[in-house]
């Protein structure tokens, strides 16, 4: 699974620690999930949904033998 | 009380038991423990000076261990239960090869070297909890270092 985590938290200027703390994980799990060795729950995936305000399927996307 | 809310009832009490973690303070509590008795036990397996405290210091290590497993991260979220869950299966599955396969190698060493004197022994009890214990925490904070 692929993700825009990094891009998007480059347009709001915030660092991995700045988006642990929002979203209230470790700078491990922001770390693990960009580098797509993590697959965030239901529950972390909408609370990044609901701080870029983009949708779910915008920040992230199924790899082409995943669909 | 109608029989659903006692199985909601019930299941939250055993989700919360299940579920239940010492504060991260407990972990110093657990390492100094088990580093206290680590010393102690090897060198009284080496010299054999007190023979009556290796029970106690025995079950020193394991407590040390427990305490450490149990307790929490500084913070504790999704990846990190996940860990720790892939943490307990591996020491789970891995426990019971090694106590399966460890007495069958030490059985075939013995009747090979000294065939009229070979017997076969199970693992003891406080091996097995060592090595279950041991190699979760171990690999806990290997999967750990590996996600930094």
């Amino acid at each position: 699974m692929k993700n825009r985590i990094k891009i998007e938290r480059t347009i709001l200027d915030l660092t991995q620690e700045d988006l642990a703390n929002k979203l209230g994980v470790s700078r491990q799990t922001i770390n693990s999930i960009e580098k797509n060795r993590y697959v965030p729950s239901t529950v972390l995936a909408l609370k990044l949904s609901n701080l870029f305000k983009k949708t779910v399927n915008d920040i992230f996307e199924l790899d082409d033998e995943e669909k | 009380m109608k029989k659903e809310s006692i199985i909601d009832c019930e299941r939250n009490s055993l989700e919360k038991l299940s579920k239940y973690q010492l504060p991260n303070s407990f972990k110093k509590i657990g390492f100094g423990l088990f580093w206290i008795g680590l010393p102690f036990l090897l060198a009284n397996k080496l010299l054999g000076f007190a023979s009556g405290l290796t029970l106690f210091i025995k079950y020193e290590i394991l407590i040390g261990l427990l305490i450490v497993s149990i307790s929490k991260e500084k913070v504790e979220d999704e990846l990190i239960t996940k860990l720790r869950m892939q943490s307990y299966a591996f020491a789970f599955i891995s426990g019971v090869l090694f106590s399966l396969v460890l007495p069958v190698i030490d059985f075939l060493f013995d009747f090979l070297f000294a065939r009229s004197t070979a017997i076969f022994n199970s693992m003891s009890d406080w091996s097995i909890l060592w090595m279950l214990l041991s190699v979760q925490v171990f690999y806990f904070e290997l999967l750990k270092r590996l996600h930094k």
